[in-house]
């Protein structure tokens, strides 16, 4: 095995501001053929950066002059961008995390699989150049590659054009293959099988991978080296298996320490005693109409085929599912965005509130947080202003934001305080029942750990009972106490988690915990 | 082939309901056709006679009918002024404005395309720059000023055409579309600044987009990148657009055919519309009516052919 790609001193600086920023700083990195490394850190922590710079992506004057990035003998920071051209797609190639985004959408998949070889194998015709396209989609696991070859980007799911990608990233047989978060946006059980078919790709063809991800134990399980890089550096790197087995450095035993762990064999965590009922859905069923027109008949679909859920004073449950399986349907339903369903919703007090998934889209960016807290106390009427503000710095209190947020903007606070800020508004109004929709899938590792603490801290608190919709089972053992596992609109299995996890009776449930790493004890694998 | 017959469906009956709309609104309007062909001085047995002649006392839906099913013929009824066939009326002058409105839309489009393109491209750079000021001029000039304009700088001080030297289309063609040049450049520049302005920041929208970043990851040059992936999903706001400004334009036509005293509809329509000759009047909004939503089913369809995702949503 040799060194495949050898880079050194790389240093990236934006010049966006002013005062420059340097977001990596001394990136060293020896790929060996063959060889699947792993980069690991949080947002911001320079992993794509580095990865973008190998792959030739980021403008040149970014990068400084006396790094070096080694491919063949040729430095790809110093040589002609005829020459950096003749590698990128064909030597080295590259995978994104948002495969909804990645591809052209008025193109058809075909032509962009088959991209690579029309810029770099002139001299294949183009009849060989769709037989090997039909072949690399083939191969990437689509069924029915020749349909898909004549498909475009929105007729396929999220799972599928990632699967494009690899196909049109692999189609010249390139010796290093980037994958940068390739399966954050994916369901996990996609999630699996690409790792699957990343691992498989290292074996048959000898590709060199990188693969950048936050997601740690998904590196575990495919990396042979790892680097943990964080604020733009790199603060550890070894075999994957010393890195996780005896991590040196603080910050690395900070990152293990926060991935989500599920030991069946642990005594179970406490689990709060429930006292009646304060969510009952029974028959729940929301059907929405497709299609219709003026020469057309309408067509009705099932989103939710009879729901039965209870939620007990003081209990924290889970949704878990897929996408489409209809989880975000039930919350609409429950929180009253939508009073179209048949069944009947009991609640005694007054409707959920919810918190998003996404802090950086849920709040107003034009307002300042004290505004955007104070905004469900507004609309209610009959408090002063001075009453609001206490509340206000109250609620603050409660969920741990600094008071002195409160004349700050959203633009101007992390994921973490922004998902806080998103919680405290929730609460506002003192609700019996929040609803969390994926609150924290959204958010860096360590932020994940504070944000599930806080959910813990105020059930305990102010005796909150939570829906909590998530596709991550791990985190669901940290948190919930009761589970339902939803597929196609239905619930198919619930119970406690202690039970579910450890007996589950549906072969669904056993793929979902098998696909998030979790070992069922005395189940056949 | 059904979405396009359904789209031509549609169509008809856009016509038809603002055809009915029109004739209705005629009606309604103060003011006795009669009489005003007979003048004021005719006794009144004089008026109801010609009233009962020209069917003015049927009921208005009979009228309609005969009127529309007049236009299917291509009978556009007859001028109260001049007591002569509206068709034959305005029939020679329709070609005139036609012309003038698809030279000006051509000139928009070969104008804004390229230079959109460009001003994306280089954007930023000095010729970006200057052009985005020049633009911002341009925009807020309406069509008849620039005709003043042109008219002045081409056409008196550098004498590149002679301003009401217009050629007829019988007599040579091509000189017609000569001459029609400078109008209809002045109606094409304000509509090209704004389709300069849009398809440039189209494309600095779309280059930010994550497939673009593929698109370099498999060692696409960047003209490669803005002409193979870029510029077909910039330039689909842009038909959007222009679509809209086709229906402008006709009205653009009328406006300057007046400063370079072109002999097209816009006199007959003004001068009708002054006499309340109503034939000439609905049927020059008739046809405005259709070349509007024809442009607009032309949109669509090429909207469709751009764009798969809205093919999908049938």
């Amino acid at each position: 095995m040799g060194v495949i790609l050898d880079v050194s001193d790389l240093h990236i600086e934006f010049h966006d501001h002013e005062k420059p920023e340097t977001v990596v700083h001394d990136f060293d990195l020896m790929l060996e053929e063959g060889e699947i490394v792993g980069l690991v850190g949080e947002s911001g922590s320079g992993k794509s950066m580095s990865a973008m710079a190998i792959a030739g992506l980021l403008s040149r004057h970014e990068i400084s002059k006396e790094g070096k990035i080694l491919y063949n003998g040729t430095n790809l920071l110093t040589c002609s961008r005829e020459e950096l051209r003749s590698y990128q797609g064909k030597d080295i190639a590259m995978i994104f995390q948002e495969p909804m985004t990645s591809l052209n959408p008025s193109k058809r998949i075909g032509w962009q699989v088959e991209e690579s070889v029309r810029i770099h194998r002139s001299d294949i015709d183009a009849k060989t150049r769709k037989e090997m396209a039909v072949t690399q989609l083939s191969r990437a696991g689509l069924p029915d590659p020749e349909k898909v070859y004549m498909q475009y980007p929105h007729e396929l799911s999220g799972g599928m054009r990632q699967r494009v990608m690899i196909a049109a990233a692999m189609i010249l047989n390139p010796r290093i293959l980037i994958a940068d978060e390739p399966t954050t946006a994916l369901d996990v059980m996609v999630q699996a099988q690409i790792i699957d078919l990343l691992r498989e790709i290292n074996r048959e063809y000898h590709t060199s991978i990188i693969f950048i991800s936050h997601d740690l134990s998904l590196v575990n399980q495919l990396c042979h080296r790892v680097l943990v890089m964080h604020h733009g550096r790199v603060v550890e790197a070894g075999r994957t298996r010393e890195i996780f087995r005896n991590p040196q450095k603080e910050y690395t035993m900070k990152l293990i320490g926060s991935i989500p762990k599920v030991r069946l064999d642990d005594v179970p965590p406490d689990r709060q005693e429930m006292a009646g009922d304060i969510l009952s859905v029974r028959g729940l069923t929301v059907s929405y109409q497709s299609g219709g027109g003026l020469f057309r008949k309408k067509q009705e679909n099932l989103v939710l085929k009879g729901i039965d859920l209870t939620l007990h004073r003081g209990e924290i449950l889970a949704l878990v599912g897929e996408s489409g399986c209809g989880k975000s349907t039930l919350a609409k339903a429950v929180t009253g965005m939508n009073s179209r369903y048949s069944g009947s919703i009991e609640l005694s007090g007054d409707r959920p509130q919810m918190v998003f998934q996404d802090p950086y889209s849920a709040l107003n960016p034009s307002h300042t947080i004290g505004w955007l807290l104070e905004e469900p106390l507004r609309i209610r009427g009959g408090m002063t202003d001075a009453d609001r503000n206490a509340r206000v710095l109250e609620m603050m209190d409660m969920v741990r934001l600094d008071r002195e947020l409160i004349h700050r903007y959203p633009g101007q606070l992390s994921g973490g305080q922004r998902q806080r800020v998103c919680i405290a508004a929730a609460l506002m109004l003192k609700p019996e029942i929040l609803l969390a929709d994926e609150p924290v899938s959204a958010l860096d590792v360590t932020i994940q750990v504070e944000i599930l603490a806080l959910l813990k801290r105020l059930r305990a608190e102010m005796g909150l009972s939570i829906l909590f919709i998530s596709h991550d089972l791990r985190t669901v053992y940290q948190l919930c106490d009761t589970v339902a596992i939803m597929k196609g609109g239905v619930i198919i299995e619930k119970g406690p988690v202690n039970r579910i996890y450890r007996e589950p009776e549906q072969a669904y449930t056993r793929q979902l915990l098998k696909a998030a790493g979790i070992a069922v004890p005395g189940a056949a694998v | 082939m059904k979405y396009i017959v359904k789209k031509l469906i549609m169509m008809a009956f856009t016509i038809l309901v603002i055809s009915f709309v029109v004739f209705l609104a005629f009606r309604f309007i103060p003011g006795d056709p009669a009489l005003m062909i007979l003048g004021g001085q005719s006794s009144p047995e004089k008026i109801e006679a010609l009233r009962q002649e020209m069917g003015l006392n049927d009921p208005v839906m009979a009228q309609y009918l005969r009127w529309l099913g007049g236009l299917l013929r291509g009978d556009f009824g007859v001028s109260y002024r001049y007591s002569m066939p509206v068709l034959s009326l305005i029939g020679e002058k329709i070609p005139i404005t036609l012309f003038l409105t698809l030279e000006a839309f051509l000139l928009m489009v070969v104008i804004s395309i390229p230079l959109g393109i460009y001003t994306a491209k280089y954007s930023g750079g000095l010729i970006d720059r200057v052009l985005v000021v020049i633009n911002q001029i341009i925009m807020a000039v309406p069509p008849f000023f620039s005709g003043i304009l042109i008219t002045w700088l081409f056409g008196m001080t550098f004498r590149w055409f002679r301003p009401g030297g217009y050629i007829s289309y019988k007599v040579s063609f091509a000189s017609f579309l000569g001459y029609l040049f400078y109008p209809a450049l002045a109606i094409a520049l304000p509509k090209a600044a704004m389709a300069v302005k849009l398809l440039r920041s189209s494309v600095l929208t779309e280059a930010k987009l994550d497939y673009v970043r593929t698109a370099y990851s498999r060692g696409n040059a960047t003209n490669d990148v803005l002409y193979r992936h870029v510029l077909k999903n910039a330039i689909i706001p842009v038909v959007t657009f222009l679509g809209m400004t086709l229906a402008d334009m006709v009205a653009g036509s009328l406006i300057v055919e007046q400063v370079f005293g072109i002999p097209g509809l816009s006199k007959t329509l003004l001068t009708s519309i002054s006499n309340r000759d109503y034939p000439v009047v609905e049927a020059i909004i008739v046809l405005i009516a259709v070349i509007v939503v024809t442009s607009n089913v032309a949109v669509d369809l090429i909207y469709r052919a751009l764009d798969p995702r809205i093919r999908a949503e049938e």
